[in-house]
């Protein structure tokens, strides 16, 4: 019974080690400024503060309430109209991922150095890949 | 205590994502599909023959192993594809008496016409005698709404609007007619340092003007975070006026301070000045206004008629939102003790009640996101009356719990996705008025009687 019981434990976390070196060798493999890395570090904290209680810790936002950032095809071919949403608001309907959202996010009142952390904290996480830095002067030249 | 820790890997496993590493997720869907299997393996030939004892050391040792499993397949984010899984949770929390699982929340069709179109986030709504709306935009806005045209009032406070500050609520005093007070809760920038807090005003509305303005409250310090500002206003009838404050993302330093503002419910006469029965007026250091604390962030309150109490309705983290009879001089003991997990998914306590706090009168897991509470008095509703309605910000409809005195029996679901509900008020004349972001403000249509 013991063996059984240790052999079941051994096989679950030979998967979630996989599992995890996988992710460690994703993450390892784009290079980022320090400059990038700072600006992406502060993102975070501009992220849990301001953005997690709807689009979640994980970017996953919730299915047809709060659109995902997580692998999302809006976030990665509309950049602009992104960094637009985060400084003015953003009214719907609009289709992410073949999902209708029809909600309404308000301006966040954010400075637009921290709308440019987030935005390359957004870009670089969970997976997604968006190497091209967003910078202050970027999102500074987006008018409503 | 093992329940506990179950329920909180059970639910991080399962609620916080709907996508996640299919491998490991599919690895704690067998688990939990097995563990009947494994339990019943294990038991069966052990009871008959062994003392009952062996039999709990391998249930122990199981469990620890199912733990162990479900912390390292937590770390790597293992979460599984369906997050109606989370019924997992129900078969833990099943006894407690305050508590209603999702799967028993029914949907009741009612009508709904919109009063008020086009506003954005009308955060806060409030009834003058002659029929008008006096409306708080998060933005900052105020708007009268009168004989079905909007008008901007001038001179509205200044406003953080700033996360989840802003405009917040208003309520017409409870002396209206011979006072013409008005009251405003908004996140403001006013006072020392860089950000905001909560700040509560008095004023007089002439000529579509605020006149007589006069700040009652600000909390301090101020903060850039953008979490938690509460805040709603509420009048218990005996000149009192209560009011509530977020923790402001700051939950291990302020709300069970009570040197410090956040995370509290404050009581103030109507003209501002601090009521000398307020429980902590004898303690030296201690916020003289605040009348109860270890909240987290209160965004719906009620006085209610029939038992003569102030109730708040507040939000939880993840999962463990509550309903709390506001009671002077107690702790709530956010976030010492709570039903719900931080929004990452990892637990921050074991326990869900102790001696030193009050538990709520009711909680939900998940999470509803609640705002907006109204105790129904109105006959125009005779199915709703005397009950409680409490608006969903995360599912986005308006929630309607059965009330037995102090006793929740019934949830249920009416106005079933019109969008993210932010405040719920009873007119004068006894009609239900629901603010829905990006909608406006509609009217619940009773039904044909």
């Amino acid at each position: 019974m013991k063996k059984l019981l240790t052999a079941c434990l051994l096989i679950i976390l030979c998967g979630c080690k996989n599992s995890s070196e996988e992710k460690n060798e994703e993450t390892a493999r784009v290079e980022f400024s320090p400059e990038m890395k700072e600006s992406i570090s502060r993102g975070a904290q501009v992220y849990n503060n301001f953005c997690a209680s709807c689009h979640l810790s994980g970017g996953e936002g919730i299915k047809a309430v709060f659109p995902p950032l997580q692998n999302s095809n809006w976030l990665k071919d509309k950049q602009e109209a992104s960094i637009h949403a985060i400084k003015f608001g953003l009214r719907g309907p609009i289709k992410v991922n073949g999902e209708e959202y029809d909600n309404l996010m308000p301006a966040l009142g954010l400075s637009d150095r921290e709308i440019a952390d987030v935005m390359n904290y957004i870009n670089n996480s969970w997976g997604n890949r968006v190497s091209d830095e967003v910078t202050e002067e970027e999102v500074a030249a987006i008018k409503k | 205590m093992i329940k506990t820790l179950l329920f909180n890997y059970f639910y991080q496993a399962f609620l916080p994502s709907q996508k996640g590493n299919i491998g490991c997720s599919f690895f704690v869907i067998m688990l939990i599909s097995n563990l009947h299997v494994f339990l019943v393996i294990f038991e069966v030939p052990f009871y008959g023959t062994c003392n009952q004892q062996k039999t709990l050391k391998m249930k122990r040792l199981f469990i620890l192993c199912l733990a162990l499993s479900l912390v390292s397949c937590g770390e790597n984010n293992g979460k599984t594809e369906d997050p109606n899984q989370v019924t997992d949770n129900d078969t833990i929390v099943q006894n407690s008496p305050v508590t209603i699982p999702e799967e028993e929340l029914t949907t009741a069709q009612y009508e709904y016409e919109v009063v008020v179109p086009d506003l954005e986030i009308a955060w806060g709504m409030d009834f003058l005698p002659d029929g008008s709306i006096l409306i708080t935009e998060k933005n900052g806005d105020l708007i009268l709404f009168k004989d079905g045209q909007k008008q901007q009032v001038q001179g509205a406070p200044e406003v953080y609007n700033r996360g989840q500050g802003g405009f917040l609520d208003v309520a017409v005093g409870p002396n209206y007619e011979s006072d013409g007070c008005i009251y405003f809760t908004y996140a403001s920038e006013e006072g020392e340092g860089e950000g905001g807090n909560t700040a509560l005003m008095r004023a007089k509305l002439e000529n579509n003007q605020l006149t007589s303005k006069e700040v009652l409250y600000k909390a301090t310090p101020n903060s850039t975070r953008g979490q938690h500002f509460g805040s709603r206003i509420s009048f218990d009838g005996q000149g009192h006026l209560f009011f509530s404050v977020g923790d402001r993302g700051d939950r291990d330093v302020n709300p069970q301070d009570l040197t410090r503002d956040g995370g509290k419910v404050y009581r103030l006469n109507l003209d501002g000045s601090i009521p000398q029965d307020n429980p902590f007026v004898g303690q030296e250091e201690a916020v003289k206004a605040v009348y109860s604390y270890g909240h987290r962030n209160p965004q719906g309150m009620i006085y209610n008629e029939s038992t003569g109490e102030i109730w708040v309705h507040e939000h939880g983290p993840q999962g463990g939102d509550e309903i709390n009879v506001v009671k002077k001089g107690a702790n709530y003991g956010w976030p010492l003790v709570s039903y719900g997990i931080n929004y990452d998914g990892t637990s921050f306590t074991d326990e869900t009640s102790g001696p030193d706090f009050e538990d709520p009168l009711y909680y939900w897991v998940p999470s509803i996101a609640p705002s907006g509470f109204v105790h129904v008095t109105s006959n125009k509703y005779p199915e709703l009356q005397g009950d409680l309605l409490v608006g969903s910000l995360k599912f986005q409809y308006v929630e309607h719990l059965t009330l037995d005195g102090k006793t929740v029996l019934a949830r249920e679901k009416i106005l079933e996705q019109i969008g993210r509900v932010r405040d719920i008020v009873q007119s004068p004349e006894g009609d239900l008025y629901v603010s829905v972001e990006g909608k406006g403000i509609v009217r619940i249509i009773p039904k044909q009687q």
